[in-house]
This record gives structure tokens, sequence and C-alpha cells, in this order.
């Protein structure tokens, strides 16, 4: 109690500094050693070298020309947020749905189909690496831990990303790179903690020879148990872990190399034995072959485990992509291809569900082309195609066509018409619970997808993005009777319906110290039984999405000194469930507040969920615990 | 409490801390480009005739606007002034000293390097724009600017770079 009033008194007089200062920093006598203005033409270069610098951020820069609904997540906007973890990063991308549902769990989806068990329509990259899990599609948040200062920007792109982009991408991908090696030389540590949360952390980076760089870093977290809600479980929820690992970068002038692992250990305090370890290396080899072309290849291994209320789960994956980018003429064309097997293992002592075979290989090839081109010097097409062959489906197509015109440096409008499938994951085909449950001949899930944005600035101050959607679905899953009646029940294709919907977020720097974040995201979903079909799970694959959401964030740089990050987001309620309590809409906050001691010292208090004691943001029967306020202090040392 | 006693509290909660403006990265990485033609030796045919300038070509994208032209304004090297030179493809690049090469992509970066590969010009590049590398290469070490040197590839053009220059380097790539 004493912490968090402590933490409304520094909140509330960082609110009367922030104009204040302003006009104390106009006053101020101008003799420090350092000049005011930005002429550093007296300084040699050595001062230069020693000049501490204000980071540009890079979202300055115009973002790529992707005729894509694409987010970007800087590094900075991480640390300068109330984030924790990373789930908790991802509530800055407007166009993504994040649903704490207890302590180590969490469901993200984009453009519907969100909740533990339905979120299984996105493509999730982690420096090259695909993390969804084969076992239901989806991703498991508690197997990724990462050191968040040496995320470099996770763009996350709502809709099919493309031919360019792995399997699954189907309603979104999300696309976590960290820093070069060159980027993280030197040292930072870092320590917060809270009455419900403690972490340390700490990395060094240093030059290897004059080409390349490595890092080295260790991360250990603690989240402690988070209040029951009224229709979940009375299990302990207790998360925590660590995680540690290296990434080198070697370049020379047509080369870049870059090699990284990771290993880590976290424990669930449900059951003794609960929690989660893996481990993967990767390797990455750029070169540039001539003026117009470019090779890429990259192999890495992944491993991880989880064991989970008596299920024990593992997963082993390997995978080789390499890609090749020509410009011939007009043309911009991207050549690649792509083979991964996983090897899974699950074993459940919970209850009579069953995988059959327990253990299995699973192989997914895959080729893709595309072609952009210019029609006009200010409309650009492009095409492409990836063929997919999986072990359980065979061969899909997946052709998508993408237009983007624009008329001035300022303005991008684009529209774009994908096709995009969910293969089959091991839970769609061969989940078995005899007598009642059979594995089936479940199909891929299928998209259309039609969408249309404009993209820019609108005035000066202001970037402003607008997407809408239409998504065509078919053959989404349903838990069927016998054709005719009777058991065993088997999972089947047998919906069919349309989602459509609006995305549209703004950046306004309001004045050098005050930039205002604006974004929103509506949903509206209709479906349908296909003739013959009865679904038992009373489309529960559809999932559980909230109809509105609303976010506003101010971050103020009143003095190089300080900053203030203040979040607000309004969470629509979810779509019923049956048996369940529907949870409704929610309104929260969360703030950061950093101050920068010296160049080498910084302390900061974070608080997530600051409007209520705690609130519901999922409606998991099984799994939902209560999120809940949380204050933080800590702070990071770089040298 | 008035808002002043807040403040005040403010202050001597977190300690008095000099209210001081620090320069942006990008006008720091704009300061050290015209600089540092002081610090590389150009083979004899590539240099400037007398009472022309140093041509300082940025090549694709410009972060830096009038920083850069300021700079370059207030630099005189052995009677040379730094004329920057603002061009779209490396196609344009004869006569260029130094270039600045930021593409629109980092695929584009390395085009644009690859292009510039017959050229006894002085390379530069930025961690922001992508992991491709010229002769300099802009990173961030602890909030401050610094740079990788790749003087191998400086050497293979015929360029050499003064040891004052190398000192300062977070990494160096020796000639061989």
């Amino acid at each position: 109690m004493k912490t968090r009033r402590f933490a409304f008194l520094l909140l509330g007089s960082a609110f009367a500094a922030g104009s204040g200062a302003k006009a104390a920093a106009q006053d101020a006598p101008t003799t420090a050693p350092i000049p005011a203005s930005q002429d550093l033409s007296q300084l040699s270069i050595e001062e230069l070298a020693q000049l501490p610098v204000r980071s540009a951020s890079k979202r300055e820069e115009p973002l790529s020309a992707a005729p894509t609904a694409l987010f970007v997540i800087t590094g900075d906007d991480i640390v300068g947020s109330a984030a924790d973890s990373l789930p908790e990063a991802l509530r800055l991308a407007p166009n993504l749905n994040v649903q704490q549902v207890n302590g180590h769990e969490y469901a993200v989806s984009a453009r519907g189909f969100n909740s533990i068990e339905t979120a299984n329509k996105l493509l999730v990259l982690m420096d090259g690496r695909s993390i969804y899990s084969t076992l239901h599609s989806g991703v498991f948040w508690d197997l990724r831990t990462p050191m968040l200062e040496d995320i470099a920007q996770i763009e996350v792109i709502s809709g099919p990303g493309g031919t360019l982009y792995g399997p699954n991408a189907v309603n979104g991908v999300i696309n976590i790179t960290s820093r070069d090696a060159g980027e993280t030389l030197g040292g930072l540590v870092r320590g917060t903690a809270g009455t419900f949360e403690q972490s340390a952390a700490a990395r060094y980076g240093f030059p290897l020879g004059g080409a390349g760089a490595l890092r080295v870093y260790a991360n250990w977290f603690n989240f402690d148990q988070h209040p029951p809600a009224a229709i979940g479980p009375v299990l302990d929820d207790r998360f925590h872990g660590w995680r540690a690992g290296f990434r080198g970068d070697f370049a020379t002038d047509r080369d870049h190399f870059t090699l990284q692992g990771d290993i880590f250990d976290n424990a669930i305090e449900t059951l003794p034995e609960d929690g989660n370890e893996g481990h993967n290396i990767l390797g990455r080899w750029t070169r540039e072959l001539s003026g117009t072309s470019s090779f890429q290849f990259q192999a890495y291994y992944d491993y991880v485990e989880r064991r989970y209320l008596l299920t024990f789960d593992s997963l082993e994956r390997v995978d080789a992509e390499a890609q090749l980018n020509l410009r011939v003429g007009a043309h911009d064309i991207v050549i690649g291809g792509g083979v991964r097997t996983t090897r899974d293992e699950f074993i459940n002592n919970l209850n009579a569900f069953q995988l059959n075979p327990q253990s299995r290989r699973l192989w997914v090839y895959n080729g893709f082309v595309q072609d952009r081109f210019a029609l006009t010097p200010t409309l650009s097409l492009t095409a492409g195609i990836k063929a997919e062959d999986t072990s359980f489906t065979g061969i899909e197509l997946l052709p998508n066509v993408r237009l983007a015109w624009r008329p001035d440096e300022r303005t991008l409008l684009w529209a774009a018409v994908s096709r995009a499938v969910r293969t089959p994951s091991r839970i769609d085909r061969q989940l078995e619970f005899p007598p009642l449950l059979t594995g089936g001949s479940f199909q891929s899930e299928k998209l259309v997808a039609f969408e249309a944005g404009y993209r820019g600035q609108p005035t000066r101050r202001t970037t402003l993005s607008v997407s809408a959607f239409f998504n065509a679905y078919d053959d989404i899953r349903t838990t069927e009777f016998q054709p005719g009646g009777g058991l065993p029940i088997q999972l089947m294709n047998g919906l069919e319906g349309h989602t459509y919907g609006v995305e549209a977020w703004s950046v306004t720097q309001l004045t050098p110290w005050l930039r205002v974040n604006l974004g929103l995201s509506a949903l509206w979903k209709r479906f349908h039984e296909k003739p013959g079909h009865a679904d038992l799970a009373q489309r529960d694959a559809l999932g559980h999405d909230p109809h509105l959401q609303l976010f506003l964030r101010a971050e103020l740089n009143p003095v190089e000194w300080l900053r203030l990050n203040l979040g607000l987001r309004r969470i629509g309620a979810l779509d019923a469930v049956a048996g369940a309590p529907r949870s409704g809409a929610y309104v929260e906050a969360d703030a950061n507040l950093t101050y920068r001691l010296s160049e080498t010292l910084e302390l900061f208090v974070a608080g997530n969920n600051l409007l209520h004691e705690t609130h519901l943001e999922s409606n998991d029967v099984q799994r939902v615990r209560l999120a809940q306020r949380s204050v933080h202090f800590g702070t990071r040392l770089r040298f | 409490m008035s808002r002043a006693q807040l403040l005040l509290a403010f202050a001597l909660l977190l300690g008095a801390s000099p209210a001081r403006a620090q320069p942006t990265e990008d006008a720091v990485k704009a300061a050290f480009l015209p600089r540092f033609a002081r610090y590389v030796a150009w083979p004899a045919p590539a240099l400037p005739t007398a009472g022309a300038p140093f041509q300082l070509c940025l090549i694709g994208r410009d972060p830096f606007g009038r920083l850069l032209d300021q700079a370059a304004a207030s630099e005189l090297i052995d009677g040379h002034s730094v004329a920057v030179r603002r061009i779209p493809s490396a196609g344009q690049a004869a006569g260029c000293h130094l270039a600045f090469v930021h593409g629109a992509a980092p695929t584009d970066t390395a085009r644009l390097l690859l292009a510039l590969r017959a050229q006894p010009v002085l390379t530069v590049t930025d961690g922001r724009a992508g992991p491709q590398r010229g002769m300099i290469h802009f990173t961030i070490v602890g909030g401050r600017v610094r740079f990788f040197i790749d003087e191998a590839a400086a050497a293979e053009r015929g360029l050499s770079i003064s040891s004052r220059l190398l000192a300062l380097a977070a990494g160096v790539r020796q000639r061989r």
C-alpha cells in the first residue's frame, strides 16, 4: 500500500514538473561544457566521440513502403514503457489483442480468434526462428522471455503476411528482431523490484576483431501468483526462471554472418515439476552477389519442453531456408525456399486425451517467388505465390497480389488480395479420447483476405495509418458426431463465415517534448455452420474477441533526464462463452517514469493496471486468473 | 502542498541534475561526416584540385537535412571546403570523396555499396539503416556515437586512415 502511494506521489510530481522544468531549461546558463545548440563544429573529433547523445527513434524514419497493415514497436518504445515481459510489450501494438490469462499464459491474436486454444493463425518469429507450436499452432508465450533491452524492434503485421513469411501467417505476423551485436557494445545491468515482481538482467558486448562483435546476456525474473477469478481454477501460478544467451555479428563489405543462441529454464508453481526449458542456436549468412542481387541462408535448431499439470510436451525443430533477391530491369524479384522438420512428444497423465501417435516427426517444405514491379513511377504491383507441402495436407498454393500507389513521399495507398491457410496441428489431426473422440481427416482452414489501407503524413507532425479488411474463411474447426450421428466425435471443418474490421493508429509530435499516439481496432465476426454440420463445441474455434479496442499513449520528455510514458487502453467485452460469465469491457492504465541520474545510471518506476486492484482479461474457464495492479522500481546501469 | 513545494520536493527527491540539452544522435553523426575527410588520405589523382571542395555525397536517404549542411560549411581542410551533394543512386557518384550510404532497405544499402566498389571513395554507413557496413560504420556505444572502421577495405581502394581516427573506433578490421 505504501509503495503505491509513493508511486502516485512520483507520478503526480512529474506532471507538475513537466511544464515547470521546460521553462527552467530555457533559463539555464549556457556555460555547460557541451553546447546547448546542435552546432558541434567547435568540438574535436575525440570530443564528438565522447558526447552523450539523445537517441533517435527508429520511428522517425519512414516505414518501408510495404503495402501491409504494419505497426512497428521499437526497442526504445519497449524500454520506455511499463512492459516487463514480451507479451506485455505487444500491448503497444494497436493491431493486436493481448489477453493475460494468468501469471504465465497469454493469448495474443490479430483480427480475431483469440484465446489460448484458438489463437492459432499467427506466425511469430524471433530473430528468424518460427516459434508457434505444432501441438496446437499457437504460441506458448511463457517459453519466450528475452532480455527486453536487446530487442531492436517488433514488426506487427495484421493480415496475411504475404509470400515472404513462413507457414501459419494467416491473420498476422509478429517479427521480433534483436539488436546487431555491434549495436550493443558495453555493459548493461538492470534490476527491478516490486511487491509483486522482481527481475535482474545483465549483458556485455565487445568488439571481436575489427569486423565483428559479440554480446552475452543473462536474465532472471519472478512474477508472484495472481488472485483467483470467480470462474478459473485456484492453482498457484507463480512464474519464475532465467534465460541466457549470446549473439555474434561479423561483417565485411560483402558478407554478414550472425550466430546466436539461447538457453532457458523456468518454473510454474502449480505442481512441483511444472515449468519449461529449452535451447536454440541459429546461424545466418547474407552475401551480396553483385550490385543488384543478394543471397541469404539461415539454419536453426530449437528445442523446448513444457511440463504442466501432469502433461509433458516437447518439440524439437530444425529449419533451413535460403532466399535470393534480384533486380532485373524494373522488377525486384525474390525467390526462396525452405525445409523444416519437427519432432514432438505429448504425454498426458492428467486425463484420457492422447495424441496418437504420442510422438511424431512432421515436415514442411515451401518455395516462393515474388515480383514487385513499377507500373508507373508512382504505382507498383507485387505479385507472389508460395507453395507449401506439409505432412498432413500435401501441397497448398498461397498466392497474393498487392498494389501500392505513392502519389508523393508522404502518401501510400494500398490494396491487397491474398489466400492463406492454417495447416492442421497435431491436435487437429491426432487427438483421441477413446472411445469418445477419434482423430480424423481435418483439413486446412482457409482464408481469402481483401485489404486496403492508407499510410502517410497528413500533416507535418502526424503520421497516420488506416487499414480495412474483409476476411472470408472456410473450413474452420468444429467438433462433430459421426456423419449420421453417434460416437466417436471428431474434429471437422464445419464452419464458414467472414470477419471485417478497421485498424487505425496515429502518432502526433505535439511539441518537441510531447508525443501522443492514438490507436483503434474494430472487428465484426459472422460465422455459420455449413449444411450438414453441427458444432458440439458451440463455435469455440472462433475465439473470444473484443469488438473494439481503443489506445491512447503519451510520451513526455520535458528535459533530457526525465521521461514519462503514460498509456491508457479500453478493451471491449469479449464474445460470450457458454458456461462462463461474460468478461466485460475494461479500461486500464500503465505508466513508466524514467529518471536519468547520470550518463550511465537511470532509475525508473513503472506500473501496470493502475486503475483497478484487479480485472478480468480472459474468459478461459480452465485457466483464467485476475490481472492485477503492479508497481515496480528499477535501475539500469550502462557502462 | 503548493506546486512550488511539490517541485522542490521532486528536485530534492531526485537530486539536482543539470538540465542541459544533449545533441541528437543525427547531429553528432552529421558533425562527424565532413570531419572524417581530415583523417583520410586519398590517392593523389582522387584529391580535389586546388580550390575545389571535397565532395561529401549522400546516396539514398538523407537523415540529416540542414544539420549536415551546417557541419560541412564550417569545415576547411588544407584549403579545401566540403561540399554536400545529395544523389539518388551510385551512378552519379563520380567525384565523390566521401559517401554516406543509406538505402531505403538494408539490401539497397548493400547494392549501393557494391556499386561504389571501384571508386576511391570513403563509404560510411549507419547501424540504424541495417547491418551492411561501409569503411566506417556508425554505431551507438553507451549512449555515444562511435564507429567501426574497415581499414582493410579502405586500403584496397587506396585510402589510408589516420591513427587518430583508428584510435576512436569501437573496432577496426585491420589491413593485411
